[in-house]
């Protein structure tokens, strides 16, 4: 299978499935909610019933959000300029990649959105795997069934994510880049640098990233319980086929910067109350679901070429399906899934 | 640090014991200075008392990083009493080592940074010499010892005195030779060299002041500048062909030698300080300020070839400062200026010599945000305040940081526009500029600043002694806040009056605080004792608010409105309230402000509909202005609601981000 065919292939299966798309959107939604929920309770508090509230409403009030911004501590610590329409992407592309740590309930908030993904991951994948509706019994089953597993992979992923910012992310830009710019006196230079380290930081994390990926499909197409085996597994494909795993990676990865990129332009401003509050926010919604359908076309694609590209997927002779058999069992057998498709 | 809290509580004790201000009572009016007294046997056309005058002859080692210098220094004691020493600033000994009093107030600010090993500097003299009564040079080098009059740190190597072995009578000049060695460092407070940029501040030995009480020659401090009294200064430096040289001055000469090194002349007058730079990489770029009321200055920019691109918003600042504090104040009287566009981590930017200055520039600058212009126009801002109206930065930083921090945000405030908010993503090196979020003259008052330290330090304390962390907060935040406030009061008319009567009076002078109050009288006809009180003798703070606004119906005609008042901070200004009805009413209150709260209560046809301490914005220092408004009618749930929507997306994308990792 191509990289295009795979791109095609893993549109088509995320569109096949909206229910996997509204489902990670309201986790997004309802996960976020409380918290801005609790942020709206605290600028309340502090505009009160005055006059300033006003100003806050129909535009922007800066010199009331400086002095907010003097007395907030965990949650309102963190309501910035940031947060205002493309500035958000930056600040938190920019804030993984510098290293900056997020806040009490922030983090809390990033571990239970992480944790949420984790779980949904094995359904998301073995409904993307079998290319047809498993229905909420048949997902969240296959979720019960890979969570263990893919916990054990979550953990060696998150010791090799761990090692990367606690060890090599300092190294790199606390002691490398130190020394390497210190001297500069320069700024474009010094930023060819920095670039330069963000390209090998980030090419970092994409590999793994991609590693980790396929190894989930593998355990989740192959029924693999070994996480090691399943990462070792994936390490293997992508060696075999690193063509199509980084042109897939990269050309979902373009995708991504198209839809950012859409963002910049789009993303709208501060804006006032009512009707045009509301449409701000669909607007917003509506990007945070174009970033979730690229999230789950990664995986889809990454399925699509994995599936298309593993040997025994096309010819090998079915035994009977019986749920929960693997996705891969499942596309062996006559006329069904994959197999049948390319036949 | 437990070793350094005796030292912090001394400064302290020190301060309170040394400086304790008599409260509520006119400041105490300066002691005779003949400083202040025109020039009596001045060159024809001089401007300053010009009794510290430098002949100054330098060689740049590159290679060592080494500066080897002679100076002939031809002093005049301008005061009324004799003096049998001199005493001098070895300022570049502050980063000798760690143990020098700036880099242990550094630590207590919590700004230290282990220096790298080739990062330290030092400054030796090697020879000192003066020239006695019969007109023989007499060494005096084995005569001299560091003194720490401010802390007592024995392991401070930045005052050096000198006995003299004679007194020098009032009126007596004195020439004294000096030799040293200067080892330059990486940058240090604005000064040093990174690659083959350098900037070279406060480099020489350099004279304290001769004050009618004695010298007054300050350690370097982490949070404080320079005092220094005016001259001629006639330097010649020599550096490698290669490198573009600008320095305080202007360039009467250049020669080559045959050793492949070129000789620079600059020669400045009624100036107190001399600084320089070089790098191979400068533009020399010049253009002239025209004025019709006012002398014409031929500016000079050496510009960093990543800046071409910025080339005009340097001069267009420039200029624009140039035209309005010479309006405003008085003209400037040198017909030269010298702009240096700072190299990238050299430290040196935004910082003010005379006849010579640093802006700060970015790579990545979008024109609708202040960088270069705040930075430069704040330095050139200060050739006024400090350049020519020379206070004692050691002990009243505010005179010279505060004023121009405020005049400085007038002219950002008339010249920019767009201005707007600006925030940088990784590693800084990308900027953002807010299309919603205009930057106004109240934040470049730097309120954000000053409400998180109001109560920091009073004013009235020598900053030397600030907690070196928020020194800056109360000499430039705080006293470009009152200031405002006091044109908000009296209006801007009667503010650029008090101003340009200060300039002229204390050009090519020293002030002390009391000669800026006095003028403040003089031009007002009133002292603003309470003000000033509150402002610069107290570090109270300014927070005023609405405890209690409501409005009850009496019967079918009446509403009582009942507004509470209160004071919340300690500080004490008259401030207007004003209360609007449904019906269109508005009743407008003044309250002293003294009491703890005041109680206003109508009875009225109408309901109340909103109430306002302040509505206009006289009290620029009010920390919490949120308070000072309520309405029965708040847009609370609407405001709260459509922030914390957007702060929700921004959480979302956060969240998004991080699913990467999953």
């Amino acid at each position: 299978m191509t990289v295009v065919q795979s791109w095609h292939e893993g549109w088509k299966r995320v569109l096949a499935a909206p229910a996997i798309a509204a489902g990670v959107f309201v986790m997004t939604f309802v996960l976020a909610l409380p918290l801005a929920l609790t942020l709206r309770g605290q600028l309340a508090s502090h505009l009160g019933p005055s006059v300033a509230a006003e100003t806050v409403a129909s535009g922007i009030n800066y010199d009331w959000w400086q002095e907010f911004a003097a007395q907030a501590t965990g949650l309102g610590a963190t309501f910035s300029p940031s947060i205002i329409g493309f500035a958000a992407v930056l600040d938190n592309i920019s804030g993984v990649l510098d290293g900056r740590g997020r806040s009490g309930p922030v983090a809390a908030a990033i571990a239970l959105y992480v944790a949420g993904w984790a779980f949904l991951t094995g359904g998301i994948l073995d409904r993307y795997a079998r290319q047809r509706a498993i229905g909420a019994y048949g997902f969240f089953g296959a979720s019960g069934v890979y969570l263990l597993r893919l916990a054990r992979l979550a953990v060696i992923a998150g010791l090799v994510y761990w090692w990367l910012f606690a060890y090599v992310h300092p190294w790199l830009f606390e002691e490398q880049f130190v020394n390497l710019t210190r001297g500069m006196n320069v700024e474009r230079t010094a930023f060819a640098v920095r670039l330069l380290f963000y390209l090998l930081f980030g090419g970092l994390l994409v590999a793994i990233n991609i590693v980790i990926d396929y190894a989930k499909v593998r355990m989740v197409v192959e029924d693999r319980r070994s996480a090691v085996g399943a990462c070792a597994a994936a390490l293997r494909f992508v060696r075999r086929h690193p063509r199509q795993a980084i042109g897939l990676y990269a050309m979902n990865a373009l995708t991504l910067l198209v839809v950012l990129a859409a963002w910049s332009f789009a993303a709208p401003g501060v804006g006032g109350t009512g009707l045009a509050m509301w449409a701000a926010f669909v607007v917003s919604q509506l990007y945070i679901a174009a970033r979730l359908l690229m999230k789950l076309q990664f995986m889809a694609s990454q399925t699509a070429l994995f599936q298309g590209t593993l040997a025994h997927a096309s010819y090998a002779s079915a035994p009977v399906p019986a749920w929960p058999d693997s996705p891969a069992a499942e596309a062996i057998r006559p006329g069904a899934g994959l197999a049948a498709s390319q036949q | 640090m437990m070793k350094l809290r005796p030292f912090a509580a001394a400064c302290c004790l020190c301060g309170a014991i040394a400086a304790a201000p008599s409260a509520r009572q006119e400041s105490p009016a300066p002691p005779a200075d003949r400083s202040a007294a025109p020039p009596e046997d001045a060159a024809p056309g001089a401007l300053s008392p010009r009794n510290a005058n430098y002949e100054i002859d330098a060689r740049l080692d590159e290679n060592a990083k080494v500066i080897n210098g002679r100076e002939t220094i031809r002093w005049r004691n301008i005061t009324d009493q004799p003096t049998s020493e001199l005493q001098f600033h070895l300022y570049w000994n502050a980063w000798r080592d760690a143990d020098s009093t700036w880099l242990r107030e550094r630590r207590m600010a919590g700004l230290y940074r282990q220096p790298l090993p080739d990062a330290w500097s030092s400054m030796d003299v090697t020879a000192l010499r003066v020239r006695d009564h019969s007109g023989e040079m007499r060494d005096l080098t084995g005569h001299s010892r560091f003194i720490a009059p401010d802390d007592g740190n024995t392991r401070d190597r930045t005052v050096l005195s000198v006995q003299l072995g004679r007194t020098v009578g009032p009126g007596e000049s004195l020439e004294i030779e000096v030799e040293w060695t200067s080892k330059i460092p990486r940058p240090f407070a604005r000064t040093g060299w990174i690659g083959d940029y350098y900037f070279i501040a406060q480099w020489f030995p350099k004279l304290g002041v001769l004050e009618p009480q004695g010298w007054n020659t300050h350690q370097f401090h982490a949070a404080t500048e320079f005092y220094s009294d005016f001259g001629v200064y006639d330097v010649r430096l020599t550096l490698p062909r290669r490198f573009v040289v600008g320095a305080s001055g202007r360039q009467s000469a250049r020669t080559d030698n045959a050793d492949g090194t070129t000789t620079h002349r600059y020669q400045g007058e009624d100036i107190h300080d001399f600084a320089w730079t070089a790098s191979p990489s400068f533009i020399d770029l010049s253009e002239r300020f025209e004025h019709p009321a006012l002398p014409a200055v031929d500016v000079r920019l050496l510009l960093l070839p990543e800046h071409r691109g910025q080339t005009e918003r340097y001069f267009a600042i420039v200029k624009a400062t140039l035209q309005r504090y010479g309006e405003w104040f008085g003209a400037y009287p040198y017909g030269y200026l010298t702009v240096v566009d700072p190299a990238f981590q050299s430290d040196s930017d935004g910082m003010e010599y005379p006849t010579l200055l640093t802006g700060r520039a970015r790579w990545l600058a979008p024109r609708s945000t202040q960088t270069p212009e705040s930075t430069t126009a704040h330095e050139v801002g200060h050739q006024w305040w400090y350049g020519i109206v020379a206070t004692n930065e050691f002990e009243h930083a505010w005179m010279d940081e505060g004023i121009n921090t405020y005049a400085t945000a007038r002219v950002i405030a008339e010249t920019m526009n767009p201005n707007r908010v600006e925030m940088r993503y990784f590693g800084t090196f990308i900027p953002w500029s807010f299309r919603d979020i205009p930057v106004t003259r109240i934040d470049n008052d730097r309120l954000a600043g000053y409400r998180l330290n109001s109560e920091a330090d009073a004013p009235w304390t020598p900053t030397y002694r600030y907690w070196p962390a928020t020194a800056s907060i109360i000499s430039y935040n705080k006293t470009a806040l009152w200031l405002h406030t006091l044109e908000q009061r009296l209006g801007w008319p009667t503010v650029q009056r008090i101003l340009s009567t200060y300039f002229d009076r204390w050009k090519f002078r020293h002030p002390k605080p009391s000669d800026f109050f006095d003028v403040v009288r003089e031009v007002t006809g009133q002292g603003h004792v309470w003000f000033f009180d509150e402002v610069y003798r107290s570090s109270n703070t300014f927070d005023y608010g609405v405890q209690e606004f409501r409005s009850d119906r009496l019967d079918d005609k009446t509403f009582r409105t009942t507004v509470v008042i209160r004071r919340y901070g300690e500080a004490v200004f008259p401030v207007d309230v004003v209360t609007t009805f449904e019906n269109g009413e508005r009743v407008n209150e003044t309250w002293t402000g003294q009491d703890r709260r005041i109680v206003y209560e109508y009875e009225r046809p109408s309901r109340g509909a909103t109430v306002h301490v302040d509505p206009d914005r006289v009290l620029l220092l009010d920390v919490a202005y949120t308070n000072n408004s309520r309405t029965l009618r708040p847009q609370t749930d609407e405001a709260s609601l459509k922030w914390s929507l957007k702060w929700m997306a921004w959480l979302q994308e956060l969240l998004l981000t991080y699913g990467f990792f999953v």
